[in-house]
């Protein structure tokens, strides 16, 4: 996958097991997002295939992904609630969008779902008036409403607090546990994919240099993978930067 | 970079836009039936329902109030030339002619593009960042359908009616100055109005306001879909979109009223 001319994802190969939680890390410009937005069917891979419940979302036709995305729940980095509808409206159209369900079914299910969230007493309010954590629980509930066996999460800690952050780790941990979801997380929030990953994953540069369980990958050797663990700035633009000077330097003393 | 290479690039930009428009025009066309009322989906009729209120509630107070100044405007620079020749009674003629075929359509549309297509823009641009428009697809609803096909239907609705609006505004407006100027009374007014304008024109404004709806709404649905980035691209879409909308608009007027001269519909009865 590339954009510009710029390779993006290069030979990713990864497989995610039903039931788990798997984190996929990786710094700014990894190709997370990327990466996601291939998952989902919503940008393609130049070559490789993505399977998901055996479908190739690569090739396969719109009615054929559609049926795959109806498995899959999302709840994005920037909640994508909409914010002319209610809480209980956006976790409600889906229902209302894709199923032929009865209104009071709905009702119901719309009700079990901000239960099992935690927002059972904010159905009636609007995005807006939400704090950051509620849009991510209300996000989470819209993305569980069709009862999908995927759920992944697009950077689910990002711009919140370490309490609400938590929170939606046990949250998280609390889906897996009581529905065998199988989850994705997207995220660069170390703590935060320690305490709820089965297997971690890292992207860099476009290309995934591990893929281990959470034991065997804080032990892992590999430079970047303890840089990012030991939180060790990247050194190039400070040497690139001494290099410029000192060149300069040079020149102008000529 | 040359000249030459300069102008391509504009040619190859300006290429694409249209492409792009024309895609997005018939995407949007072969959802329509899904927002008709019966036929289609009530929650969609809904929606479009709504922005009908927005596009034509808030635009009715500027484009009537542009039209009455325009008019009042168009018959006082008419009179002062028409009076050497005492022919005074030529403005009825002008004033509903000329707001008729040209200037109710071109005064509505520009006001609609002004608020209209910058509120689409500055909308669907917002959807774009905040990952709305993503998560819809992802659960598998169209944002074609969802979105834009509303809005297309509440503007082929609306700028018409705001049309004739406008158009009877800007009449009224002639009617005001030969009133203080000539006595004129409102029944001669408009019968004098009823004689000068033909069923074409009407016609004619008619499917001018239609064509002018189409771009507004498609050029704003359109700079919004292309928002990438952060807020900031937002503002640059709304601007790109009011900019564009109104440009494209004097361009398609100024086509139709070509062909309309070139047919020899422009004739008079």
């Amino acid at each position: 996958m590339s954009y510009g001319g710029r390779r993006v994802l290069d030979r990713v190969d990864l497989d995610v097991y039903r039931g788990e939680i798997l984190v996929l890390l990786g710094g700014s410009g990894s190709g997370k997002t990327t990466l996601l937005k291939n998952v989902l069917g919503l940008t393609k891979p130049e070559t490789g295939s993505i399977m998901i419940h055996g479908v190739d979302i690569t090739c396969c036709s719109r009615s054929e992904l559609g049926a795959v995305r109806r498995h899959i729940g999302v709840a994005f980095q920037a909640a994508a609630l909409f914010n002319s509808l209610s809480v209980e409206e956006n976790v409600a159209l889906p229902l209302r969008e894709l199923t032929r369900l009865a209104d009071s079914t709905i009702k119901l299910m719309v009700r079990l779902k901000l239960l099992a969230v935690g927002l059972s007493d904010a159905g009636s309010l609007y995005p807006p008036e939400l704090s950051g954590g509620m849009r991510k629980r209300a996000a989470v509930a819209r993305a569980m409403a069709l009862d999908p066996e995927i759920l992944i999460f697009d950077e689910p800690s990002a711009g919140l607090d370490p309490i609400v952050s938590a929170e939606l780790d046990e949250l998280i941990l609390f889906l897996k546990r009581s529905f065998g979801i199988t989850i994705l997380v997207v995220t660069h929030e170390m703590e935060s994919a320690f305490h709820i990953a089965d297997r971690v994953a890292m992207l860099y540069q476009g290309r995934l240099i591990a893929v281990d369980g959470k034991e065997q990958f804080s032990g892992n050797a590999h430079p970047r993978i303890r840089q990012f663990l030991d939180r060790q700035p990247d050194a190039r633009p400070r040497v690139a930067a001494e290099e410029f000077i000192s060149a300069y330097l040079k020149g102008s003393t000529k | 970079m040359t000249f030459l290479e300069k102008a391509g690039q504009a040619a190859v930009v300006q290429v694409e836009d249209a492409g792009a428009l024309t895609i997005q025009f018939w995407s949007v066309l072969r959802k329509l039936p899904r927002v008709l009322p019966i036929v289609g989906s009530r929650r969609r009729w809904r929606s479009a329902v709504q922005q009908m209120l927005e596009i034509g509630a808030s635009a009715l107070p500027m484009s009537g109030m542009m039209s009455l100044c325009t008019g009042f405007i168009l018959a006082l620079q008419s009179a002062s030339e028409l009076r050497k020749y005492g022919a005074l009674e030529f403005v009825v003629a002008l004033v509903a002619i000329g707001f008729t075929r040209e200037l109710g359509p071109m005064i509505t549309a520009l006001s609609v593009s002004g608020r209209s297509a910058s509120a689409i823009s500055a909308e669907i641009g917002t959807m774009v960042v905040t990952e709305e428009i993503d998560a819809l697809r992802v659960m598998g609803l169209d944002p074609v359908e969802f979105t834009l096909a509303p809005k297309y239907l509440a503007a082929l609705v609306t700028i018409p009616c705001l049309t004739i609006l406008s158009t009877l505004c800007g009449v009224f407006a002639g009617y005001l100055f030969l009133a203080f100027s000539m006595d004129m009374s409102l029944a001669t007014y408009f019968h004098a109005v009823a004689e000068a304008i033909l069923l074409r024109d009407v016609a004619f404004m008619l499917v001018k306001s239609l064509v002018f709806a189409t771009i507004i709404v498609h050029v704003g649905c359109l700079e919004g879909l292309r928002v990438r980035g952060g807020p900031e691209a937002v503002g640059h879409a709304t601007t790109a979109a009011v900019v564009k909308s109104t440009f494209l608009v004097i361009f398609a007027d100024l086509g139709a009223t070509a062909i309309f001269y070139f047919m020899g519909w422009s004739a008079t009865a």
